[in-house]
C-alpha cells in the first residue's frame, strides 16, 4: 500500500503542458527523487503534492486521504513540510521565530514549542544560532534552517525542491549525505527534486526520471543506470554510445537480436525489457563507454569484434578517455589508466552482447 | 584610478559646490543674522522655540505629516496590493488614473476641490437640493481638507513603493508560510507586509515630508498655521521687515533640518534591512492572483472610487475654465471662452517660459546626471559616496529652501539672479536626485561586460560611452528625462521666489491669477491647459516606452 499515490495528474500553464497525466506511488518511509532536465515538470509535480498548484485533472492521495477528488485540501492541512529551492527563510525573523512559525499557529503550549524547536535545531546542527537573523548565516546554515522549519511539525511528508542547488559543490556533497541520513533516521516519506543525477543516485531509494511532463522510468539507481528504459534515460544518466541501426533478426527464445549499423552488418545486442521493438524497426544499439572492451590483439570472442583506430585521447588520472573510429562511427571508450594506447594506434573492439542494449 | 575619472569627479564637485553647498550655506548664515545690527547669534532660533505661535505651527505641521502618512497608508495598501497582485481587466488604466496626481500640479487639485467640495460647491448644493442636509457641510476648509488634498496628491508615492515591494517579494516566502499553515490574512500581516517595510519607508518618508514643503495648499485653504506657509508669508510678504524675514528663514532652516534628519533616519533603517533575498527558480512575474468574484468587485469599486476623486480635478477645472461666475450652482450655467481669451494674451509668454526653463533644466540634468551616475556606479573615485549622498539629500530639502537660498546667494557676489538662467538652474538643482536615481538604476542594469567587450575591441572610454553605454542607457533614461521635465514644468515652490517680471512660468501665472482676486476662471483655464500639456507629454512617452504606467512613474516597478 503506497503512502502517496499520484493518479493521472495533469497540469497546464497557458496551454503549455507542464505535467502530462503522470502516475506515481511512493511507499511509506521512502525517499523518492524526481529527476529530469530543466523544465520537465519536477517542480510542478512537487508543488501539486504540496497543494501550491491546482492540477486540472487527476488525484493525489496522501496516507489514504484524497487531496483533490473530495475537494481541494489546502497546503496547511496536508501534513507536509517543504524545503524551497531558495530556502525561503524569512529574512525579517530570527532563526527561532522562523522555525516555530507553524507551531505557533497550532496554538501549542509554549514549553512544547520550545522543546520541539530545540530538538530540530539539534537535529540539523544549528543549536546556539536561534537568535541570529538569516542574513547572519551562511548559505548552508540557511538551508539547515529551512530543513528544521520543514521538520519541526513532524510532517507526514517532506518535500524538497532542489534544496542544494544554491550551495557550492563541496557543501552540496556533504549535505547530500546529511539529508539522507536525517530522513532515514526520522523515517519520513520524502519527495526530492533535483536535476543532478549524481545527487539523485546518492540520496534516493528510488528515482523517477521525468521528460517533458512524463515519468519515463522509475527504479533504484542501479536499475536506471543499467537498464534504462529508453534513449532519453540512458543519455541523461551517465554517458552512452548510441549507434543508429535497424533490427534485422531476432534470436528465438532469447532476449537478443541482430542489428545492422553503419559499421557492422550484424551486431548482436540484448533487447531491453522496456523495448517492444521488432524486426525492421529503427533503433539505437547502445553501450556505455566503460563497457567497451579494447585490446591491441584480436580477442577470443567470435562475435561483435571490430578493428578501428584510436583518436582524441584524454588522460584523467584514474581514467583514460578516447574514441575509436570504426568506419564513420566514433565509439567513446572509458578505460583504466593502466592500459597504454596511443592516438592513431589500430586496436580491436569487443562490444559485449550482454552490455549492448537496444534502445528506442 | 584614471585621471579622466578624477577630473570628471572634480568637475561634478565644483558644480555641486556652486549650486548646492554655497547657496544653502547662505541660508544658514542668514538665519543667524540679528536684525538691526551687524551681529550674528542664535537669538532668532531662541525666539522661534520660545514663541508659542511658532511652536504651534511646528506641532501642526508634524500632526499634518502624520495624518497624511496614515491616510495614504490606509488607502494605499489595498491599492498597491491590487496593483501588484490581482489579475483584473482594466487594471492598468484604473491604476494609471489613481496614480495620476503625481504628474498633476499640486495646486490644480486645490482649486478643483474648492469648487467641488467648497461651502457652496457642487456637492453641498446637490446634497441640499435633494434634502439630505440643510446647511452646507464644511468638507474642505480646515485640517481635514488639507489632509484630504495632500493625501490624494501623495498617494501615488505610497502605492508605487508598496507595490514595488509586493511585486519583488519572492513568492516562496509566502508559499512557505502557506505550507506552515498561515491563513491568507495572517500571511499578509506576518510575511508580506514586513518584507515590504523597506520600500514602504522609502516612499513614506517622501510623503511625510510633503507638508513641510507645501506652503500653497494651506494658503489657498486659508490655513496658514503651518511651517512652510508661515515661512512663505514671512519671507515673501515682509521682505522689508528684516526681523520677520530672518524668522521666516529660521522656519525654513528648521523645516530643512527636520526633513533631513527624518530622511537620513529612514535611509539608515532601509539600508540596514534590505531584504535582497535570493531569487532563483521562480517566475519573475511574482505572484499574480486571480481574485474571487466578490473580491474582484470590491477591488473595482475601490479603484473606481479613487479614480473618480482624481478625475474630478481635470473635469472640474475644465468646466470652470469654460464658464463664468460658477458660484452657487452645482454646474456652470454661463458658458464662455472669455477665460481663454484673457490667458491667450498672457499665456504665450508663460508657456514659452515654462518650456524654456524646464528644457534648459533638463539639459543641465542630463549633462550632469549621466556623468554623475557613471562616477557613482562604475568608478572608485574617492568621495563618490559623498557625492551621491549630497545629491540624494536634495530630495529632502523643501523647495522653498532652494528658492530662498538662491535668492540670497546669487545676488551680490555671483549675480546670477538678475538673469533668467537662475530659474532653470534652481529647477535643476531641486530635481536633480530624480534624474540621478533614474540614470543610476539604468546604469546598474547595464551589464558592465557590454562595455568591457567594446574596450577589448579597441574602443577608448569615450568612444565606448558614446557608442555602447549611451544608446543602451537612453532607453532607460528616457522615462526619467520626461518625468524630470514634468516635475520641472509644474514646479512652483522654488520658482516663486526667483521670478521677476517677464519670467513667470505657468504655475506662477496660475498662482498670481488666483492671488490677484480669486479669478478662478482664469486660473482654472491655465491649470487645465497645463494638465493638457502634461497629458500630451505623457502620451508621447507612453508611445515610446509602450506602457502608460511605466511611462508615468519610472521603471522601478520592474
Ligand atoms: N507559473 C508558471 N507559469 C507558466 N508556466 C510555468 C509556470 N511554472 C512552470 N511553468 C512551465 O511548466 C513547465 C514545467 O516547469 P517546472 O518548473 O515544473 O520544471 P522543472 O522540472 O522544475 O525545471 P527546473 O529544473 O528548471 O526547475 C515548464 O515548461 C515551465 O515553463
Ligand atoms: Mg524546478
Amino acid at each position: 500500500m503506497a503512502f502517496i499515490e499520484i493518479k493521472g495528474l495533469f497540469k497546464t500553464f497557458d496551454k503549455v503542458t507542464a505535467i502530462n497525466r503522470i502516475d506515481l506511488e511512493i511507499k511509506k518511509g521512502e525517499l523518492l527523487t524526481l529527476l529530469g532536465p530543466s523544465g520537465c515538470g519536477k517542480t510542478t509535480t512537487l508543488r501539486c503534492i504540496a497543494g501550491l498548484e491546482k492540477p486540472e485533472d487527476g488525484d493525489i492521495v496522501i496516507d489514504g486521504q484524497s487531496m483533490l477528488a473530495e475537494g481541494f485540501v489546502p497546503p496547511a492541512k496536508r501534513g507536509i513540510g517543504m524545503v524551497f529551492q531558495n530556502y525561503a527563510v524569512w529574512p525579517h525573523m530570527k532563526v527561532f521565530t522562523n522555525i516555530v512559525y507553524g507551531l505557533k499557529l497550532q496554538k501549542l503550549p509554549k514549553r512544547e514549542i520550545q522543546e520541539s524547536a530545540a530538538r530540530v535545531l539539534e537535529l540539523v546542527g544549528l543549536s546556539g544560532l536561534e537568535n541570529r537573523y538569516p542574513s547572519q548565516l551562511s548559505g548552508g546554515q540557511q538551508q539547515r534552517v529551512a530543513l528544521a522549519r520543514a521538520l519541526v511539525r513532524n510532517p507526514k511528508v517532506l518535500l524538497l525542491d532542489e534544496p542544494l542547488s544554491n550551495l557550492d559543490a563541496k557543501l552540496r556533497e556533504e549535505l547530500r549525505f546529511e539529508i539522507k541520513d536525517l530522513v532515514r533516521r526520522m523515517n519520513i516519506t520524502s519527495v526530492y527534486v533535483t536535476h543532478d543525477q549524481g545527487e539523485a543516485m546518492v540520496i534516493s531509494d528510488r528515482i523517477a526520471v521525468m521528460d517533458s511532463g512524463n515519468v519515463v522510468q522509475i527504479g533504484n539507481a542501479r536499475d536506471i543506470y543499467e537498464k534504462p528504459a529508453n534513449r532519453f534515460v540512458a543519455d541523461f544518466i551517465g554517458a552512452m554510445n548510441f549507434m543508429a541501426g535497424e533490427i534485422v533478426e531476432k534470436v528465438p527464445d532469447k532476449p537478443n537480436a541482430y542489428v545492422r549499423t553503419e559499421f557492422a552488418d550484424k551486431l548482436l545486442c540484448r533487447m531491453s525489457e522496456h523495448s517492444k521493438a521488432t524486426v525492421k524497426d529503427e533503433i539505437y544499439a547502445s553501450i556505455r563507454p566503460e563497457d567497451v572492451e579494447v585490446t591491441a590483439d584480436r580477442p577470443q570472442a567470435d562475435e561483435n569484434c571490430f578493428k578501428g583506430t584510436i583518436s582524441n585521447m584524454a588522460y584523467l588520472g584514474n581514467l583514460l578517455f578516447f574514441f575509436v573510429k570504426l568506419k564513420n562511427s566514433m565509439i567513446r571508450v572509458q578505460a583504466s589508466h593502466q592500459v597504454s594506447f596511443e592516438e592513431g594506434q589500430e586496436v580491436y573492439l569487443h562490444l559485449n552482447p550482454e552490455k549492448s542494449m537496444i534502445l528506442s | 584610478m584614471s585621471r579622466g575619472n578624477l577630473f570628471l569627479a572634480g568637475l561634478l564637485w565644483i558644480v555641486i559646490a556652486i549650486l548646492v553647498i554655497y547657496p544653502l550655506s547662505f541660508l544658514v548664515i542668514e538665519s543667524f543674522k540679528i536684525s538691526g545690527s551687524d551681529n550674528f547669534g542664535i537669538s532668532n532660533y531662541i525666539e522661534f522655540f520660545k514663541d508659542a505661535y511658532y511652536l504651534k505651527t511646528f506641532a501642526n505641521t508634524l500632526a499634518l505629516s502624520a495624518a497624511v502618512l496614515i491616510t495614504t497608508t490606509i488607502f494605499g495598501v489595498p491599492l498597491a496590493y491590487i496593483l501588484a497582485r490581482y489579475r483584473q481587466r482594466g487594471k492598468t488604466i484604473l491604476t494609471a488614473l489613481t496614480l495620476l496626481p503625481i504628474v498633476l500640479p499640486a495646486f490644480a487639485g486645490v482649486f478643483a476641490f474648492i469648487i467641488f467640495f467648497g461651502k457652496y460647491g457642487t456637492l453641498n448644493l446637490v446634497l441640499m437640493e435633494i434634502g439630505l442636509i440643510e446647511k452646507p457641510v464644511n468638507f474642505i476648509y480646515g485640517f481635514h481638507g488639507l489632509v484630504f488634498i495632500q493625501s490624494l496628491h501623495m498617494l501615488p508615492f505610497i502605492v508605487l513603493s508598496l507595490s514595488a515591494g509586493f511585486t519583488n517579494i519572492d513568492p516562496s516566502f509566502e508559499e512557505a508560510a502557506e505550507v506552515e499553515g498561515a491563513s491568507g490574512f495572517w500571511r499578509f500581516i506576518t510575511v508580506s507586509l514586513p518584507l515590504c517595510a523597506p520600500t514602504y519607508l522609502a516612499g513614506g518618508v517622501i510623503v511625510f515630508l510633503w507638508p513641510f514643503t507645501d506652503w500653497l495648499t494651506p494658503l489657498i485653504l486659508g490655513q496658514v498655521d503651518f511651517l512652510p506657509s508661515v515661512a512663505y508669508i514671512n519671507i515673501a510678504y515682509h521682505f522689508t521687515d528684516l526681523h520677520r524675514k530672518y524668522m521666516g528663514i529660521v522656519a525654513v532652516v528648521v523645516s530643512s533640518v527636520v526633513c533631513i534628519f527624518l530622511f537620513l533616519l529612514a535611509r539608515r533603517w532601509v539600508e540596514k534591512r534590505k531584504y535582497t533575498g535570493l531569487s532563483k527558480g521562480t517566475t519573475s512575474e511574482g505572484r499574480i492572483i486571480e481574485p474571487g468574484p466578490v473580491m474582484k468587485i470590491w477591488a473595482y469599486i475601490y479603484m473606481i472610487f479613487i479614480a473618480v476623486l482624481v478625475l474630478l480635478i481635470p473635469i472640474v477645472l475644465g468646466l470652470s475654465s469654460f464658464s463664468r461666475r460658477w458660484v452657487f450652482e452645482p454646474l456652470p450655467t454661463y458658458w464662455t471662452l472669455d477665460n481663454y481669451r484673457v490667458i491667450l494674451t498672457e499665456t504665450p509668454l508663460l508657456i514659452k517660459n515654462s518650456f524654456l526653463f524646464s528644457g534648459v533644466a533638463l539639459a543641465f540634468g542630463v549633462i550632469f546626471g549621466l556623468p554623475a551616475a557613471y562616477i557613482i556606479v562604475r568608478t572608485k573615485v574617492p568621495g563618490k559616496n559623498a557625492l551621491d549622498f549630497i545629491i540624494t539629500l536634495m530630495l529632502a530639502f523643501p523647495g522653498m529652501a532652494v528658492g530662498v537660498s538662491y535668492l540670497l546667494a546669487f545676488w551680490e557676489n555671483i549675480p546670477l539672479a538678475t538673469h533668467w538662467i537662475i530659474m532653470p538652474l534652481a529647477l535643476f538643482a531641486r530635481r536633480l536626485p530624480y534624474f540621478l536615481r533614474m540614470a543610476h538604476s539604468s546604469y546598474l542594469q547595464l551589464d558592465i561586460s557590454l562595455e568591457e567587450a567594446s574596450e577589448v575591441s579597441g574602443a577608448g572610454k569615450i568612444r565606448t560611452f558614446m557608442s555602447i553605454s549611451l544608446p543602451l542607457l537612453l532607453k532607460g533614461v528616457l522615462v526619467g528625462v520626461v518625468m524630470f521635465f514634468i516635475m520641472a514644468f509644474q514646479e512652483i515652490s522654488t520658482a516663486i521666489f526667483l521670478y521677476r517680471g517677464g519670467w513667470e512660468t505657468m504655475p506662477i501665472g496660475i498662482y498670481l491669477n488666483w492671488h490677484r482676486g480669486m479669478e478662478f476662471g482664469i486660473a482654472a483655464a491655465m491649470a487645465f491647459l497645463m494638465i493638457v500639456i502634461t497629458f500630451v507629454l505623457l502620451l508621447i512617452i507612453s508611445r515610446v516606452s509602450g506602457n502608460v504606467l511605466r511611462a508615468a512613474w519610472g521603471s522601478d516597478n520592474k
